[in-house]
């Protein structure tokens, strides 16, 4: 992973479901080419200063490999990157961004013949989007199944390219919409009512049941979401190491069963310290956010490193950490949204 | 000097080495048929299947997707289940009751503290893995865990088997059957893939179809063939076919492949049919028939069979006529081109062990038949080589 920012060209701004998201397309010089290879479902970290202050997020590449560089950003409420992209961003502008990694990825193989399952909600359609095409691009002979959660049909990110792909692969490319409150007019007609759950999971799989045995399931939505959908697969006799999935948003999902101690934190965060009570289930990022501070976070699966800070007393357990070296963590520098307390007084700092 | 027979010695027609060292070398590192995708249609079904000296069965999970194991208990390797069935959520074997999971782990030991007061790691003694896929709308096995993909196995040959979706035919049951032959696989295989003799052996059994304009080649260790419908046939086809299309049109012809080792298909316009080559033996080989037709209604079968009948009512007949039947039950009288096979297949095989066996030059038609023993020889070599 390179971890240096480029600074690169925004060529197209193109508003997604009524402007709730905006797809941002950059050019890479041929030089820096190799540099902003991407495998599908990686992301890119993207640096904004406002008012003095960096702000760093990281968005997934919603465009296979080989395509431009495109990222897809939903509107957050009171978000101050993703309103800054969709009110003010503009063909021209240059944007600080930062070569592609993440551990979720998909990386196609004409050779490989599989039936890839897709489980995505909101906007964690982008790496699933990615990912879709390179396999009906790239490896031909595998399908895939997509089975996609929204409120309703408006909220539909890629709703209308997926229609499209549908349409193109349909010997090799099903799509089942499952809308919680959908509309009676709109133009998509849901495969069910309701969330993506463990009975839809079930259905879907027994409607289009693998033929190419090699099975992978691929969970990419908000919260709650992969948890439950990761459960419900593992109900089914999943083995663990077929599914794949990356958070977005919302509450954190740890594979690790390893639980903190309740603990006292003391928190050094733009200039100033804090006290902050941490409770046992407690990740050390959800305690600062519950006590109202706002440290710098993003992808909160422990990839994009935008959480990172120093500790300098006590001891905490990181449940993932690959956005630190050994050197990092041996230097004190820990993931906050990865890390529980294991010891009962700590002292952390977000300030260099 | 070793008497030859094209490519190969005579040899490897008549003697056990040969059979043993193909048992080991050819039938148990491949995808091996194992029966249609609907043979093991929901959760907790199974199947077992012999393949080469492997035995493996398959077994459908709760999440639709199929396990293969190699059908040996950890204990004392015997067999844990019998042909088909259904469980729950476990097989058990009989002889101790020793217990796997559809995952093929061990979980359960019969009095396990008494009988092993030192322990036992149940986690180091689950059911080997195998592979199992789907194509075509047929079961296959391999006995690595990891083998090469059936895109790398059957991608180049896949494009040239004919357009048919064996998953959307249903089975015609009639048409199942296994009979043993009594001639080296080689020979069976050889015959199938024998272009010259079409017009001969079947001279009024297959001119239905177009021997003189048949394409065939070959993709590795994998044979092609089609040819087009007859003049008189092709004429008014869509009215002159037995049973209902089970391709779309304008999709016409027979496809006749031989997959390796000894996975015949037979397509046309109205059924797909499957012709396993098992052998049994230096010189006994076991045949596997499978019929699957179009998805139509009885009154659709009826309509075609009453169009198609003016054609059919004086079409074929025996190879020779009745006057030169030497019995009532004569292949050569019967006017059924398999009897035909079998019967050439068996008599070919009489004389390979005899010492004035001398084998005459192939024809342009039999080109098939030479590649093939050299797919034979390629692929030894290069398993021998990496054992």
């Amino acid at each position: 992973m390179n971890p240096d920012f480029f600074s690169l060209k925004v060529s197209e701004i193109r508003p997604e479901i009524k402007g709730k998201a905006t797809s941002v397309t950059f050019d890479t010089p041929t030089n820096l080419a190799e540099t902003f290879c991407w495998q599908a479902g990686q992301h890119v970290t993207l640096r904004f200063h406002f008012n003095e202050k960096e702000q760093r997020r990281s968005y997934t590449i919603s465009n296979p490999p080989g395509a431009p560089l495109r990222i897809t950003v939903k509107r957050v409420a009171g978000g101050l990157v993703s309103n800054h992209i969709g009110d003010h961003l503009k063909p021209g502008d240059m944007v600080d961004v930062m070569p592609p990694f993440g551990q979720f990825s998909l990386t196609p193989d004409p050779l490989k013949r599989r039936t890839h399952y897709f489980f995505g909600a909101g906007s964690g359609i982008t790496p699933l989007f990615a990912m879709i095409n390179a396999v009906l691009k790239e490896e031909t002979h595998s399908v895939a199944h997509l089975i996609y959660g929204n409120a309703d049909g408006e909220s539909t990110i890629f709703g209308k390219e997926l229609d499209k792909l549908k349409i193109e692969h349909a010997a090799r490319f099903t799509l089942r919409h499952v809308l919680s409150a959908p509309s009676l007019w709109s133009w998509i007609s849901p495969w069910r009512k309701g969330r993506v759950d463990a009975e839809a999971i079930k259905i879907a799989v027994t409607e289009t049941p693998p033929v190419a045995q090699d099975v992978q399931y691929w969970i990419c939505g908000p919260g709650a979401m992969n948890k439950d959908v990761s459960n419900a697969l593992m109900a089914l006799d999943v083995p663990a190491n077929r599914i794949h999935m990356e958070s977005f948003g919302g509450a954190t999902m740890t594979a690790s069963s390893v639980t903190g101690i309740a603990a006292k934190a003391q928190v050094n965060l733009g200039g100033s310290t804090y006290e902050v009570p941490v409770s046992a289930d407690q990740t050390l990022l959800n305690a600062i956010l519950a006590a109202g501070l706002t440290p710098p976070f993003s992808c909160q699966s422990g990839v994009c490193g935008a959480c990172k800070a120093r500790l300098t007393k006590g001891q905490v357990h990181m449940h993932a950490r690959m956005a630190l070296e050994d050197s990092d963590v041996t230097r004190g520098e820990i993931l906050s949204c990865q890390s529980v307390a294991t010891s009962d007084e700590l002292s952390i700092s977000f300030d260099n | 000097m070793t008497r030859m027979y094209h490519r190969l010695p005579v040899d490897a027609y008549t003697s056990q080495d040969w059979f043993e060292r193909e048992q080991r070398q050819v039938f148990s590192r491949t995808w091996r048929y194992a029966g249609l995708a609907e043979d093991v249609p929901e959760p907790g079904h199974f199947v077992s299947i012999q393949a080469g000296l492997n035995n493996i069965f398959i077994v459908m999970g709760r999440d639709h997707r199929l396990r293969a194991f190699h059908n040996i208990c950890r204990h004392r390797g015997t067999q844990l289940i019998r042909a088909v069935g259904k469980t729950q959520k476990a097989l058990t074997c009989p002889y101790h009751d020793w217990t796997y999971d559809l995952e093929g782990n061990l979980i359960s030991i019969p009095d396990e503290a008494k009988e092993y007061p030192n322990g036992v790691d149940k986690s180091c003694l689950g059911l080997k893995p195998a592979s199992v896929d789907i194509w075509r709308g047929m079961l296959f096995v391999h006995p690595d865990p990891n083998p090469p993909s059936l895109v790398e196995w059957f991608g180049a040959v896949d494009p040239l088997l004919g357009p048919h979706k064996p998953e959307e035919l249903v089975e015609y049951p009639d048409a199942r059957q296994s009979y043993e032959i009594k001639a080296n696989w080689k020979i069976v295989v050889e015959n199938y893939i024998d272009v010259y003799h079409l017009s001969h052996l079947h001279s009024n059994t297959l001119h239905m179809y177009d021997h003189a304009r048949a394409e065939y080649g070959w993709k590795g260790p994998h044979y092609h063939f089609w040819e087009p419908p007859a003049p008189d046939y092709a004429k008014d086809l869509e009215k002159n076919l037995p049973t209902p299309r089970a391709i779309p049109e304008p999709h016409i012809g027979a496809w006749v492949p031989m997959l390796f080792p000894g996975i015949g298909l037979g397509a046309g316009e109205d059924s797909w049919n499957i012709f396993i080559i098992t052998p049994l033996g230096p010189d006994l080989t076991r045949v596997e028939n499978r019929t699957k037709l179009a998805n139509a209604s009885g009154w659709e079968f009826q309509k075609q069979e009453w169009s198609s009948w003016s054609f059919w009512k004086d079409f074929g007949g025996p190879k020779y006529p009745d006057s030169d039947a030497i019995s009532e039950d004569d292949p050569m009288a019967s006017g059924d081109f398999t009897a035909e096979d079998i019967y050439a297949c068996e008599q070919q095989q009489k004389s390979l062990t005899s010492p004035y066996f001398e084998v005459g030059p192939a024809a342009n038609g039999e080109s098939p038949v030479v590649r093939h023993q050299q797919a034979i020889l390629d692929f030894l070599e290069t398993q021998e080589a990496g054992t």
